[in-house]
Formats: C-alpha cells, sequence, structure tokens
C-alpha cells in the first residue's frame, strides 16, 4: 500500500467508526435533546472524515474542493438543524432527561 | 346570524392586542345596529395531548382575557354589541398564511362575518411574516380586511438595509467567484453566465444579505483570523468526538445530561450565530436557544458542561470577530456562571474591569458588527 492509500484507509476507517458511535448513541441515549446530540455531532466528523479520504483520493484537484466546500456546508448547516430540532422540543415543553428521571423510572437499558 | 354585521378579531398574545381589542369594541360600539364581535385565537401548534393540551389552554386563558377587556371597553351602559370567542384551528396544522386563512375563512362563513380586523403584531408564525400574505387571502375570500391603528410601531426592523455600491460589488465578487470554482474551467461561456448570474444575485439580494457597510480591511482581518479558528476548532471537535464516542460506548452509558444558562460575551448576530454553531458543533453541548446574548444550551455530560463554562470557543470566536484585545475577557465560570444554570450575580453586579471591557468591546462591536 501507497502511503496514500494507508492515509485515505485511515480516514475511511475513522469516518465509519464515528458515524457508527452516532447510530449506536440514537439507539442507546434517552431523551431526543441526547440524540440530537448524538445524530448530529458524531455524524458530523465521520462525513467529515469521509469526505477528507475522497480529498486526499483526489490530489490537489477540482473535486477537492469541491469536497472541501461540502465540508464547510455540512459544518454550518448540521449545527443549524439541531438547534432548530432542539428549539422546537424545546418549545413544545419537552423536559430534558436527566440522571433522577432514571433511578425513580427504573433506567432505560 | 343576528342580521347585524358582525367583525372577526383573530388574536395572539402580542403587545399590541390590547389596544386592538380596544379599537375593535370601539368600531362596533360605533356601527348602526346590532354587531357581535367574534374574538378567534387560531391554535398554532399541533396539539400534543389531545383537547386538553397546553396550547389549547393557554388560547383559553387569552379569550378569556380578551372578553374581560371586552367587557370593560363596552361599560356599564347596555350596548347592542355581543362578544362571542372561539378557538380555531385545534384540528388542523396550522403550517402557512393559506392556513391561517383557511380556518378563519370557515369561521367567517359559519358565523356570518363580513369585516376582519387585525392587529398588526398578530404573527403567529413567529419568524415569517404572516400579515400580508394573510390579507391577500382574507381578502380573495370576500372579507373586507382592517388594521387596528395601534400606537406602539412593530419591534421589528426592516428586512431590507439601505445598500451602495460596495455590498453589490462584495456580493459579485462572492457569488462570481464561488460560480466559477463550482464551474472548474475558466471558459467563455462559464465567465458570461457566471458574470450574468452574479449580477441577478448581486442586484436582488444586496439589500438583504449584507449587514451595515463594508470594511474592507476589517473584514480581512476576520476572514485571517477565522483561518486560525477554523483548524482549532476542527481539533476541539476531533476531541470532543473522542470523548463522546467513549461515553456512548462505555457499557453503563456514564451521561448526566443538564440544560446550562448564561450570557455570552459576544454581541451583534453574526459572532452569537457562529459562537452558537460552535457550540453545537462541538459535541456534549447544543444550543437550544439564543436571546440576544443569553445562550441556553443543553449538555451531555458534565465534562462538557465545564468545558463550555471555560469558555475557549467563546475567547476564540471573540479573537475572530473582535481581535486580539477581546481575548483577555474573563470567562463565563470568572464572570460568575454557574453549571447548574443559576447565575451567581452575573449581569447587574460584573466586576469593575469586566464591566469596563465589555464595554469597550461592545462599543468596538458597534461600529461594525457583523458584517458579511
Amino acid at each position: 500500500m501507497t502511503p496514500t492509500e494507508i492515509a485515505v484507509a485511515v480516514l475511511i476507517a475513522g469516518g465509519v467508526f464515528f458515524t457508527f458511535v452516532a447510530g449506536v448513541g440514537l439507539l442507546r441515549l434517552p431523551d431526543v435533546y441526547t440524540r440530537t446530540h448524538s445524530a448530529s455531532k458524531s455524524d458530523t466528523l465521520g462525513a467529515g472524515l469521509a469526505l477528507a479520504a475522497v480529498a486526499v483520493t483526489f490530489g490537489a484537484d477540482l473535486p477537492t474542493v469541491k469536497a472541501a466546500l461540502l465540508v464547510l456546508f455540512m459544518f454550518v448547516t448540521n449545527p443549524t438543524a439541531a438547534h432548530a430540532i432542539a428549539r422546537a422540543a424545546a418549545d413544545q415543553g419537552i423536559e430534558p432527561w436527566t440522571v433522577d428521571d432514571d433511578e425513580s423510572g427504573g433506567g432505560n437499558e | 346570524m343576528s342580521g347585524g354585521s358582525s367583525l372577526l378579531v383573530p388574536v395572539e398574545d402580542s403587545v399590541t392586542l390590547r389596544q386592538t381589542v380596544a379599537h375593535a369594541v370601539g368600531r362596533a360600539r360605533d356601527a348602526d345596529g346590532a354587531v357581535t364581535l367574534h374574538f378567534v385565537c387560531p391554535v398554532s401548534e399541533r396539539p400534543l395531548g389531545g383537547e386538553d393540551s397546553a396550547v389549547a389552554g393557554e388560547a383559553e386563558e387569552l379569550l378569556d382575557r380578551v372578553a374581560v377587556w371586552a367587557d370593560e371597553d363596552l361599560g356599564e351602559e347596555p350596548t347592542r354589541v355581543t362578544v362571542e370567542t372561539a378557538v380555531v384551528g385545534a384540528d388542523v396544522y396550522l403550517f402557512n398564511p393559506g392556513d391561517y386563512a383557511d380556518v378563519l375563512v370557515a369561521y367567517a362563513r359559519r358565523n356570518d362575518v363580513d369585516t376582519v380586523v387585525l392587529d398588526p403584531e398578530f404573527n403567529p408564525l413567529g419568524m415569517a411574516p404572516l400579515l400580508p400574505p394573510l390579507e391577500r387571502e382574507l381578502e380573495g375570500a370576500g372579507l373586507a380586511v382592517e388594521l387596528a391603528p395601534v400606537d406602539r410601531a412593530t419591534r421589528r426592523g426592516p428586512l431590507t438595509r439601505p445598500a451602495g455600491l460596495d455590498q453589490f460589488a462584495l456580493l459579485f465578487g462572492s457569488t462570481f467567484g464561488f460560480y466559477l470554482l463550482i464551474a472548474g474551467t475558466l471558459t467563455p461561456f462559464n465567465l458570461a453566465t457566471g458574470a450574468v448570474t452574479a449580477t441577478i444575485v448581486a442586484a436582488v439580494l444586496r439589500r438583504i444579505s449584507t449587514q451595515g457597510s463594508v470594511e474592507l480591511g476589517q473584514l480581512a482581518g476576520r476572514v485571517a483570523r477565522m483561518v486560525v479558528y477554523v483548524p482549532y476548532l476542527l481539533w476541539e471537535i476531533v476531541k470532543a468526538n473522542v470523548d463522546i464516542a467513549k461515553v456512548v460506548l462505555h457499557p453503563r452509558l456514564p451521561i448526566d445530561p443538564a440544560v446550562v444558562e448564561f450570557d455570552a460575551a459576544v454581541w451583534s448576530e453574526l459572532p452569537a450565530t457562529t459562537l452558537a454553531n460552535s457550540i453545537t458543533l462541538t459535541p456534549g453541548t447544543l444550543t437550544v436557544d439564543v436571546t440576544q446574548r443569553h445562550f441556553t444550551v443543553h449538555s451531555l455530560t458534565k465534562g462538557a458542561r465545564s468545558d463550555l463554562l471555560a469558555g475557549s470557543l467563546e475567547r476564540a470566536v471573540r479573537f475572530v470577530f473582535y481581535g486580539r484585545t477581546a481575548m483577555r475577557l474573563p470567562t463565563p465560570a470568572e464572570r460568575g456562571e454557574t453549571p447548574d444554570g443559576s447565575v451567581d450575580g452575573a449581569g447587574t453586579d460584573e466586576p469593575e474591569e469586566v464591566r469596563s471591557a465589555v464595554e469597550r468591546v461592545e462599543v468596538d462591536a458597534d461600529s461594525g458588527g457583523g458584517d458579511e
């Protein structure tokens, strides 16, 4: 394997790992707010690493610029969407889950 | 129904509602013949818990208040004015001005209403302007629409701002550059279509997308500092992501979520937006709401909370927008913000040196806060 291929493999593996963590978090975490944490953030890094792998594959070429722009837009839109979800939840009066709920409610996991 | 005329007044909790009610009552009293006043409250959210939901309850409460006001305005003397109140739209999901118009028109048809009196601040949609399209829809359905004259000016600033040649040039330049970047080649065709597109975009949007005057020096400084900020933010994101991955994959799921509220030391829209998005991007913290400088942040773990209040992100955002001097401001924790959400004496009792430093930056920010 050339150094480029190794770099691409590492980046892809990282991307897959963080996307996987996002999925696990979505299943394990207790309420809408904590799940939004997982779904929006780990995902950003996962997709970011995947796009970084794309950039490394193409080298100094136009697709790299486009991949960089994609990352940029994702970093602007992803937190905005997460914020919109959290704010909508707060506007609906959904109370955030706390550790106390778990003790009284007998645990979710 | 009553043979006389009827007035329909859609109500929503607004600063000018009281005056609107007074106007409608006065108008009804001055009219010849019997008048029925219909105050209706469109329930703007999907009720979650059936008919007893909190939203419907609030609507009823508001209508009770309006009925009391109307009685007050009608006074003791017998009049030929009847007051009726109703909640409408509770069974449908009201999403856009057309939906509001539909439920109001349906109510008007059922009750022989010919005139609608609108509160100038009536805007249950929150952000998008509802009134002009609503007026058009209601008029299209054959109803007379009038706006209640109220003293208080609307508090929303105008959407457009005065813009001159430099705003046009900035917008044209960035649009053209982006177009060519995506096109990837400098063929005459791309140059021509790009120039046309950029001209249209800049001409149409220059009053909306730019804010204040463009100062190239300041803008260049901000862009340069942004270039320093982005790698720092990326590093923070990676670090925090690893922490969160540990927590999520941990067998016992050691989370301790809580909501933190604090006043951030950033001013004007763009820095606040940047900080809010940076907080959300950093795993473990999620911006729920921002009002002016007041941030409501949901945090997943204790560590994320203390990192947030240690204020390194806030400091970095200040560095980008206000320069190096603003970095020396105290952190949220030093300003007396505590992780449990209560604020020990911050705001009114900020120490003197904090206050003066804050004011200095505020002056800087006012001179050109947030152009982009």
